[in-house]
């Protein structure tokens, strides 16, 4: 039984559909060139940043997947996030890697790859962020749906229908504003999703109370339930394989990047990303407690990621309910239609780049990435429909992201930074940083090879990618015969 | 001081910063939207000079 009242907390989320599509239609008449569509004419300033970016990168699958992190681990599993404030704290400080990429002017990495390690070196890492991305994404649309469904007490049957009308409704806003609309809709959203998500955890810290909530995880796990480091499920190995990722994805995550790249300068970047870093911590800690507080309530439940919206159906009350949806709403349309636009600028720029002979016209230009939008959107639909998601999420969407993060971030460091770096280096990193992910993906889902898989686990085959991926780069790049490669771009 | 002071200093934290943030970006953000539709504005003002000219 759930508290979702319809014509209360439908109205509310109601209006906040219309607001939003409005807010994203009526910027439409701004777009005139690609570089519009793609980085918003590059005028982003450092507020709409930080809008942007927390709610970009902040969706309901997140919620899920940082939720069920609070209820498997305790507050420990609230350590991604820490570590990733860390990194993003210290790369806006410094400006490593981000400052020269602002200042080269590029639409996307790969993009600034070629300036140094050439075209081919460019096509691939295209095709890598993109399959990359897309796998991780590809699982965005089922876990919203699963989140909807069960808070707002809806059939089960209607998921598929959801997720189709969600992606439909983000997909026209997308296509007809590109950056531009996710800019102006990414703020709308951040404000709305803050309020919900400010609103819920006050109420649940004060209903289920922080003695409770310490208790519980102390019961359930014991130490490990505070320190990743004493977690049987966790350990070193936790900890290192995500500072290595997050501090990848905060390098070259490119729906990230694309808020720098979008930046009025690189300065602007740069405070975005210090001014945005504490959000890491409350996009982990906060869902988490949400998760925690599930367990505390619910206790032992057999399909840990939906405990958390279940949990929340029965005590958000009506109002809050409206209210929570629409933040959720917010969070994941925000997601979804910055990912979109970003592996769209990545396939228009970089992937097809080889097959235009000649410049095309703006219009042409935008005719195709308007295009490459809904293809995006058809596929994401049909992946969503039918990939069946083993182990946690968390750790599928390390594993997904990872097929791109080690290579990319070990390209744009040497880009930026090692003069002897060149191409033969960037395919030897590309070509290792893909096979390994993919491969523990493809042994996890056969019978015959599941329990290697397992025994290897998540972790050690993701901190073996990114010092293989780097140690391929060094390799690659002393075997080539010096003076063929390029100049550098720092 | 509670219990593992740690996460509940880290989850006072972070309520009280998101709900700072939260009222500060929703005030600059919307600064930032109108004056950057204004920037694109006068730009396109200008392309459109250009090239009558």
């Amino acid at each position: 039984m759930t508290n979702f009242n319809w014509l209360l907390d439908g109205s509310i989320v109601g209006l906040y559909l219309l607001v939003t599509m409005v807010a994203g239609l009526m910027v439409r008449k701004y777009v005139g060139k690609v570089e519009h569509f793609l980085v918003a004419g590059r005028e982003m300033d450092v507020y709409l940043g930080i809008a942007s970016l927390a709610a970009t990168e902040f969706g309901i699958v997140t919620c899920m997947y940082t939720a069920q992190n609070g209820y498997e681990k305790g507050f420990a599993g609230a350590t991604p996030g820490i570590l990733m404030a860390l990194a993003m704290a210290g790369v806006g400080l410094t400006g490593f890697v981000i400052k020269p990429l602002r200042d080269s002017g590029v639409i996307t990495i790969p993009e600034l790859l070629d300036k140094r390690f050439g075209p081919r070196v460019r096509w691939a890492a295209g095709v890598v962020i993109v399959l990359g991305g897309l796998l991780n994404m590809g699982v965005f649309l089922r876990t919203g749906g699963q989140f909807l469904v069960l808070v707002a007490g809806l059939d089960v049957r209607y998921l598929e229908i959801m997720m189709t009308a969600l992606l439909v409704g983000v997909s026209v806003y997308t296509i007809l504003g590109g950056m531009l609309s996710v800019l102006v809709t990414d703020f709308l959203q951040f404000v709305v999703m803050s309020l919900g998500l400010i609103l819920v955890t006050i109420l649940i810290l004060m209903n289920v109370g922080w003695e409770k909530l310490v208790t519980t995880v102390e019961t359930s796990y014991g130490p490990g339930g505070f320190n990743p480091f004493v977690n049987p499920t966790m350990g070193w190995q936790y900890v290192l394989f995500n500072l290595m990722l997050n501090t990848a994805a905060v390098l070259t995550w490119q729906t990230i990047i694309a808020r720098v790249l979008a930046a009025k300068d690189a300065k602007t970047g740069r405070k975005v990303y210090t001014r945005t870093s504490f959000f890491f911590v409350c996009r982990f800690l906060i869902p988490g407690i949400w998760g925690i507080a599930a367990l505390a309530t619910l206790g032992p439940v057999a399909n840990t990621l939906e405990a958390m919206p279940r949990f929340l159906s029965t005590v958000v009350p009506a109002g809050l309910m409206g209210i929570l949806i629409a933040a959720m709403l917010a969070a994941d349309m925000s997601t979804d239609s910055s990912y979109m636009l970003t592996w769209c600028s990545v396939i228009y720029n970089d992937i097809l780049a080889p097959f235009r002979k000649k410049p095309w016209s703006e219009r042409k230009g935008l005719f195709w990435n308007r295009t490459i939008i809904a293809l995006i959107g058809v596929f994401l639909l049909l992946y969503g429909l039918w990939y069946p998601l083993k182990g946690d999420l968390w750790t599928y969407l390390g594993v997904t992201g990872t097929i791109y993060l080690a290579s990319i971030s070990v390209l744009l460091i040497a880009c930026c930074y090692w003069r002897r770096a060149n191409s033969w280096g960037a395919v030897a990193s590309i070509i290792v940083s893909a096979v390994i992910p993919v491969s523990y993906l493809v042994m996890e889902q056969l019978p015959s090879t599941a329990a290697q898989a397992k025994s290897i686990g998540p972790y050690y085959s993701g901190i073996a990618t990114y010092l293989l991926s780097a140690a391929a780069m060094v390799i690659g790049s002393l075997l080539k015969p010096q003076g063929s490669s390029r100049e550098g771009v720092a | 001081m509670p219990q593992h002071w740690f996460w509940w200093a880290l989850t006072g934290a972070c309520v009280i910063w998101y709900s700072t943030i939260t009222v500060y970006v929703a005030i600059k953000g919307a600064k930032d939207i109108k004056n950057m539709l204004a920037r694109l504005d006068a730009q396109s003002l200008n392309e459109k000079e250009v090239e009558e000219s």
